[in-house]
């Protein structure tokens, strides 16, 4: 349906590895939802470290048998450590030319930046040099009531709002199909309709927006959740921006539910991906790390001295849906899209295990799907009335 | 459903599995009280009652208590272990296992097995079932699994010249998974729980003693059910389950040990127990060689040792 906006493809999506430094725990900003539970400005990652576990990574190409890779950066801020990513980025790359490796063909440096820092000297000198092989998504919440809520400046407590947008032009211009990732917690509920039409009239016409795996919803949250995303839909709707825009929340196929034996996979990457810390210790993803969890330790599948533990991961590799959902879930209408992270689940679970499903979200889920239905049924309906799509078959048995 | 409870007499019982039990240093009985509310808590809850013995003869007050109740007794071979229904040996000691002609629990290493593994000929002989377990199965290397392979072969040689001279032993590693046609394997949290000195339930006595603080319930709760019980369970092992080593212990501490899931088991683990299972495929055909025998059993021939291997196939 060449009208509506469809997501730009996440480059080689599913199929390239995915590698995380941890490059720094600190940032200038003290967001108030902020998941790090442990920020600190001590934590740097040293190039030896970093060089360590490039090393061990394309050393063992068998332990790493994907096509692809995408070699991700985060902190805390990660363009905070700039000058370690420039030196380090230079020796992949000519590492992965020496050893002939395959991923030498096929990379991606990724970044998700607060962007205060985007414009300065350096970045954009490293972004000049990588630019083909590069992603970055600049963080923004919204409007500056919005944003400023929530992102605020260490120390000074004041919004960052304005040092952000002031390079989205500059941002857009290097990256035209730049998307934003915004997180949805209890108080942003009454904002989420006026972010979202604010980013897109920013430019960035792609929103991943999703709302916290954290148990931290009030009772009505959904129903202010849901009457948001109505308002939203119309407003999307009504002024045709569906025609250049896309909002993460709605998607045609959300809502419906899943058979039980053959859409049994996980829906979280843990243990497919790999992240790294100041330490030289692995993880099976950031979330897992001390810094990110609030009530259980992390879980550490191996080092830059000893190789990751294969043992480690097979919890990770064999999970499955049947296994960690409860009941309700396997029986649920609208199962699909309703989504999880395995870190969240491991932190909130009774004893430490991986294989208990947090449900936090499943009110936010189903008001999300209601709201999901009407933004459907009246776009559809609304471009069968413009005539540019037939109108759909009233009689399932004649097709009339 | 749990059917049995565990109880251990002492602080430091003797081991009668995987697990490592502290070594005795000074005696600390459960308490004649203590044992008193374990008995009633296991007769309330239906469940049959394992005693697990320490490393020395127990006091006539707590043998009174043990003798008031139905139960099984698992007593190391170094006491009075005439009473027993299991003996425990910790290595090729097992002379006192052979005069007691009594199902014999082998806890052994690695090394010692593979160096002696033939001398196991005369204790399969005098007694009725030997359950060997392995103590340093998260050491094995990918060498040891290697010299596994051909020592439980040459183990199954000899059981199998045992049967075609008409004898009938019993050893788990080799004989269990002819007479099985489903999983069958320790029931830790999910048939039987462990009930330590201090009151405390625990998946199994391993878990206690790593860990006394990690229980997993009391003998005060009236229902019993556990944290996340469902994991012990073969329904929520995702490895498990597709799996037809139907002998193997599928053991659950070791499991938490080596990938910190107890529903997740090792590689090591998996790749003994499939080799375990093919020396009792290729057993079984050594001694169909010489007539029928076991004729409902098949055990078919797979192309790998580690299920996660195929899990692309689930
Ligand atoms: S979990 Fe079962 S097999 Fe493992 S040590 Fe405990 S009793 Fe033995
Ligand atoms: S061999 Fe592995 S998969 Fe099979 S039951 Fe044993 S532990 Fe589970």
């Amino acid at each position: 349906m060449a009208e509506i906006k469809d997501n730009t493809q996440v480059w080689l999506d599913g199929e390239a590895k995915s590698i995380t430094f941890i490059v720094t725990k600190d940032c200038q900003l003290a967001c108030k939802y902020c998941y790090l539970v442990g920020k600190n400005s001590k934590e740097r990652m040293s190039f030896e470290v970093a060089k360590a576990a490039v090393d061990y990574i394309l050393g063992n190409p068998e332990l790493f048998p994907d096509q692809s890779v995408v070699w991700d950066f985060i902190g805390g801020e990660p363009f905070m450590e700039i000058n370690l990513i420039d030196r380090l980025c230079d020796y992949i790359k000519t590492e992965m030319y020496r050893l002939n490796h395959r991923w030498f063909n096929s990379y991606r440096f990724s970044f998700s930046t607060n962007g205060i820092n985007y414009d300065s000297e350096r970045v954009q000198r490293f972004i000049e040099k990588n630019h083909t092989h590069l992603s970055i998504g600049i963080t923004i919440d919204g409007t500056r009531r919005k944003h400023d809520l929530n992102r605020i400046y260490k120390g000074s407590g004041l919004g960052s709002y304005d040092d952000v947008v002031r390079n989205i032009p500059l941002w857009l211009k290097q990256f035209p199909n730049g998307g934003t990732k915004v997180t949805i917690s209890s108080p942003d509920i009454p904002y989420i309709k006026e972010s979202v039409l604010h980013l897109f009239s920013l430019g960035i016409h792609e929103v991943n927006i999703n709302v916290v795996f954290e148990d931290v919803w009030k009772e009505g949250d959904d129903e202010l959740f849901e009457d948001q995303l109505m308002q939203l839909a119309d407003a999307i709707i009504d002024g045709e921006l569906y025609k250049e825009n896309v909002c993460s929340f709605f998607r045609e196929d959300l809502g419906k539910p899943l058979d039980i034996s053959l859409e049994n996979n996980n829906w979280c990457g843990a243990g497919k991906m790999l992240s790294i810390d100041a330490e030289g210790n692995f993880y099976p993803c950031t979330r897992f790390a001390a810094y990110s969890l609030r009530s259980k330790k992390p879980i550490i599948i191996g080092n830059i001295h000893d190789g990751i533990n294969q043992n480690l991961l097979r919890p990770f590799l064999t999970l499955d849906r049947l296994t960690q959902s409860p009941t309700k879930c396997l029986s649920c209408e609208v199962a699909s899209g309703c989504a999880w992270c395995q870190g969240e689940n491991y932190d909130a679970a009774v004893t430490p295990t991986i294989y208990q499903r947090s449900t936090a979200i499943c009110l936010m889920h189903k008001a999300r799907v209601r709201a999901n239905n009407y933004y459907w049924n009246k776009l559809y309906c609304k471009i069968e009335l413009d005539g540019a799509r037939p109108a759909k078959p009233s009689c399932i048995a004649c097709s009339l | 459903m749990f059917e049995y409870l565990v109880i251990l007499l002492d602080e430091a019982s003797a081991s009668f599995c995987h697990y490592e039990a502290p070594s005795l240093q000074e005696r600390k009985p459960i308490s004649a009280d203590m044992l008193k509310q374990g008995i009633r808590f296991a007769m309330r809850q239906n469940l049959a009652i394992q005693f697990v013995y320490p490393h020395y003869e127990i006091s006539d007050e707590l043998d009174e208590l043990v003798h008031s109740v139905d139960h099984f007794k698992i007593m190391p071979a170094d006491i009075d272990a005439t009473k027993a229904d299991v003996v425990v040996v910790d290595g090729f000691n097992f002379d006192a296992a052979i005069r007691l002609q009594k199902p014999t629990t082998l806890r052994v290493k690695k090394d010692e097995f593979f160096a002696r593994y033939h001398e196991l000929v005369p204790l399969l002989e005098a007694v009725p079932n030997v359950n060997v377990v392995f103590t340093d199965v998260q050491h094995f290397t990918a060498a040891d699994l290697q010299t596994y392979s051909t020592v439980i072969s040459l183990l199954a040689e000899e059981v199998a010249k045992m049967y075609v001279g008409d004898l009938c032993p019993r050893i788990n590693l080799l004989t269990d998974r002819l007479s099985l046609n489903e999983m069958n394997n320790c029931g830790a949290g999910a048939t039987s729980l462990t009930m330590a000195p201090n009151g405390n339930l625990y998946a199994c006595p391993g878990f206690y003693y790593d860990d006394p603080e990690n229980c997993v319930g009391n003998i005060n709760q009236r229902e019993l059910e556990i944290p996340n019980g469902y994991l012990y369970t073969l329904a929520s092992a995702p490895i498990c389950r597709h799996c037809d080593a139907w002998h193997c212990k599928r053991c659950v501490w070791l499991n938490r040990k080596t990938t910190l899931e107890v529903n997740t088991p090792s590689h090591e683990q998996c790749v003994m127990a499939h080799l375990e299972r093919n020396a009792s495929g290729k057993m079984l055909m050594q001694i169909r060689e010489h007539g029928s025998f076991m004729p409902e059993c098949e055990i078919e021939e797979i192309d790998y040792l580690d299920p996660f291997d195929k899990r692309h196939l689930w």
